[in-house]
């Protein structure tokens, strides 16, 4: 990787398919993201863990052109999002949040729109919208309103609209959220074989078992830094742990306690 | 539990002035605006009041106290709410007493900027009635109470009717009633008072008869029994109206048990498109494809729909004041040019959605701008929804106005004059919404009106915005009376193209400036419109 501070911008040329480079993110007094430096390759399901507020969200939005960062920059393969963000969006997948969809568009005209949005032809737009919703057992309820679907079914067409341009990079925050396990089964297939092909996933979640199953790598981040990143078995290893939820909870610190209240666990109070 | 109540009002006033700069400035700045609003009310409530003879003024404050109790319990959902009430949801699960309950949120609603009219304008009703200054008070502080439990009940009905997305499509037809039962009301008062003269006009009306019926009227009557010197009679309506408060409170928290324990899911299935999805249709490129949804939600989305649908109550009102008009607007009947005022006239429908393009996007903004679509395209797109609807709205209007005035010959003036009036609040529009992006409430919150914290700045950017659009169109729209006009001075070649091409200039102007800002602001803009 070549990095030239030179200019007024920090102008990158990477080979990873996603990175930052000194990405910082303040709301105020608050730090959500602090000097944070990422690659990943191409290929890689990647998985972002962290505490809530750990700044895993800010980060992806950062990287996607959705939220400006206070410092520093990031982009896609050679491509600095902030100099060319339409050249990265072209190339991204974003599952968008369960309540940021269009309402009030169908399940079918959603994966339309944003098929048409990224500049796929009229055939093919439908051919895909039709194939992702027989394969995401949506077929039945394609002429619903989103705003009518289950959170489970609102994750599967959001996932849907998110693929349906093919991208080489893919960002996945919170993804089995509210999903029944046969669809998050269904789903985790879908993106195993996705990254099969050469694709690369960013992927944020609480489930761990699903982050051990599903990622080839794994980045923690703490208080808005990088602070662990390793293969799984690598994590465990270095934090002497045998499973990924371990592993975290050691890696961020994390003050389990007793749970003992004692006005709580008193009856006669 | 009702001081908690009280108290956490305070703090939630409190914490908003101290989180957001623009209530610290909204604030003051509304009441501000609504004591000088109040003041001018009461000053012309007094003077009407001394100028009318003793019979007349006693049948006049129980009208006026009728029409200020009807303003204020409904104008402020339906228009502009300037206040925000406690969320009953929020105590679901508290263990309170019904009647704390709704005294705690009733007692809370007073700690709100808009109270300050009902307080100024009822202060001036008890200084009217000085000779009999205990019974003015009481009756002054009844009818506050009345409006309270009113304004809270009528402000749960809405918040009922709008908990299903089939009641949020319902919601609009309610707009469009009381609208329409304003107008009707404006009018007859009108008739009235243009035939008889206000005296003769309240005189030959009596509305106290009817007191029993209308809470508002009752409370108003405990002060004029007192003058009249009938204190049996003070204690008759004292009792009404104190049992009109008690059914109005019940009723209140009756719907709030409901409320509180009904889940908000529809009853019905589920609503189905019969449109399989967006890929069908002429043209298939980002700006159509964009332009194809919009017009979806023009549709779909109760609150654009309603920007739209007061086309409907705006011809309404034009057309019945041309039919059976006594007022100024029946003489334009006769004037040939009237079918050119439609362009103009259609700017006042869909500015909302001209002026705040991004904000209509709510939180799917972050889906939208996650999408490779160049700043320039997405205007674009945005742009011909709402000419498409501007244009059809235009064309009803003009064909409605020419066959009002019979005068068809004009109508070949409308489209030029509309590519200037729709180029020109599209400039504009463009500018305003990629500079001061305005953020609505989520669906299912409110479905009139702007955010609370915004609605100053969104009025203020409204009113701005129209009176600039006002003065770019001064010079097509003179141009084009000068063709139809005075002579027919202009040849109406010139006057047409003249148009076309100042709105075209403009629009296009806007596109190229206003795309190279949204370029540089569009994470701005997308932060600024999600509401979570």
């Amino acid at each position: 990787m070549i990095s030239d501070t030179s200019d007024d911008a920090v102008t990158v040329v990477s080979p990873s398919a996603v990175w930052a480079r000194g990405l910082v993110r303040k709301f105020g007094r608050d730090i959500a993201v602090d000097h944070l430096d990422l690659d990943i390759a191409a290929g890689e399901f990647y998985g972002l863990l962290g505490q809530n507020g750990a700044g895993k969200t800010t980060t992806i939005k950062m990287i996607v052109g959705l939220l400006r960062p206070t410092e520093g920059t990031a982009g896609i393969g050679e491509v600095d999002t902030w100099k060319d963000p339409i050249a990265v969006k072209r190339r991204i997948g974003v599952l968008p949040e369960e309540f940021n969809l269009y309402e009030r568009l169908t399940g079918a005209e959603l994966l339309d729109f944003a098929a048409g949005m990224h500049g796929l032809e009229r055939g093919e737009t439908i051919d895909r919208r039709n194939e992702l919703l027989e394969l995401l057992d949506l077929s039945d309820d394609a002429t619903k309103l989103v705003g009518d679907y289950s959170r489970g079914m609102r994750k599967k067409v959001a996932l849907a609209a998110s693929i349906i341009h093919r991208p080489d990079v893919l960002f996945l925050d919170e993804p089995f959220e509210g999903v029944d396990p046969v669809s998050a089964r269904l789903i985790q297939n879908l993106l195993m074989r996705y990254t099969d092909s050469g694709a690369t996933i960013v992927f944020s979640a609480h489930e761990m078992h699903l982050v051990q199953r599903l990622c080839t790598r794994i980045g923690i981040m703490v208080r808005g830094r990088l602070a662990i990143e390793d293969t799984v078995e690598g994590l465990c290893e270095r934090t002497g742990t045998h499973n990924v939820e371990d592993a975290f909870i050691k890696a961020v610190g994390g003050d389990i306690g007793s749970g003992e209240i004692e006005w709580l666990h008193n009856s006669s109070n | 539990m009702v001081a908690q109540l009280v108290q956490l009002k305070l703090r939630l006033l409190w914490n908003g002035l101290k989180a957001d700069w623009q209530r610290r400035f909204g604030f003051p700045a509304t009441m501000m605006a609504l004591a000088i609003g109040a003041v001018y009310l009461a000053g012309r409530y007094l003077d009407t009041v001394s100028s009318l003879t003793a019979d007349a003024r006693i049948e006049f404050t129980l009208w006026a106290a009728l029409a200020f109790f009807a303003l204020w319990v409904t104008l402020p959902v339906v228009i502009f709410p300037l206040d925000e009430n406690l969320d009953p949801a929020q105590f679901a699960m508290a263990p309170v007493p019904p009647l704390s309950f709704i005294t705690g949120l009733g007692l809370a609603a007073l700690i709100a900027p808009s109270v300050v009219v009902p307080l100024i304008v009822l202060g001036t009703n008890v200084a009217i009635h000085t000779a009999v200054l205990p019974i003015a008070i009481w009756s002054s502080l009844l009818f506050l109470v009345l409006m309270i439990v009113s304004g809270q009940l009528f402000t749960t009905v809405i918040s009922a009717v709008l908990r299903t997305r089939r009641g949020r499509d319902f919601a609009m037809f309610i707009v469009l009633g009381i609208g329409l039962v304003g107008f009707a009301a404006q009018q007859l008062t009108r008739r009235a008072i243009d035939a008889l003269g206000l005296e003769g006009a309240v005189l030959a009306n009596p509305i106290g008869d009817g007191a029993l019926f209308l809470p508002p009227v009752a409370a108003q009557r405990i002060t004029t029994e007192a003058l009249s010197g009938s204190y049996s009679g003070v204690a008759v309506w004292s009792l009404v109206t104190v049992a009109w408060i008690g059914a109005l409170a019940w009723l209140w928290n009756r719907l709030l048990q409901w409320m509180l324990t009904t889940p908000e899911a529809n009853a019905g299935p589920a609503k189905r498109s019969r449109s399989a999805g967006l890929a069908g249709g002429v043209g298939w490129s980002a700006p159509i494809v964009l332009a194809r949804k919009e017009l979806r939600f023009f549709v779909r989305d109760p609150r654009q729909r309603l920007v739209w649908t007061g086309a409907v109550i705006f011809l309404g009102l034009v057309a019945s004041s041309i039919l059976v008009g006594t007022s100024g607007i029946a003489q334009f009947r006769t004037r040939e040019w009237i079918p050119l005022l439609a362009p103009g006239l259609v700017l006042f429908v869909g500015l909302p959605i001209a002026l705040n393009m991004f904000g209509w996007e709510r939180n799917a903004a972050s889906f939208l701008f996650v999408l490779p679509t160049t700043p320039r395209r997405l205007i674009l797109g945005k742009n011909l929804a709402t000419a498409i609807a501007l244009v059809l709205e235009t064309v009803v209007l003009a064909l409605l106005l020419a066959a009002l005035s019979n005068s068809w010959s004009v109508l070949r003036f409308v489209p030029a004059l509309t590519v200037a009036a729709v180029g020109c609040q599209l400039a504009v529009g463009n500018l305003v919404s990629v500079i001061t992006p305005l953020r609505l409430p989520r669906e299912g919150t409110d479905v009139f009106s702007q955010a609370t914290e915004q609605g100053c700045l969104a009025i203020f950017a409204q009113l701005t915005s129209f009176a600039m659009i006002g003065l770019m169109l001064v010079l097509p729209a003179s141009l084009m009376v000068l063709a139809v006009a005075f002579g027919e001075v202009l040849d109406p070649w010139m006057a047409n193209g003249f148009s076309v091409i100042w709105g075209t200039v403009f629009y296009l102007l806007s596109v190229a400036i206003t795309s190279r800002i949204l370029k540089r602001r569009m994470p701005e803009v997308v932060n600024w419109v999600q509401t979570v």
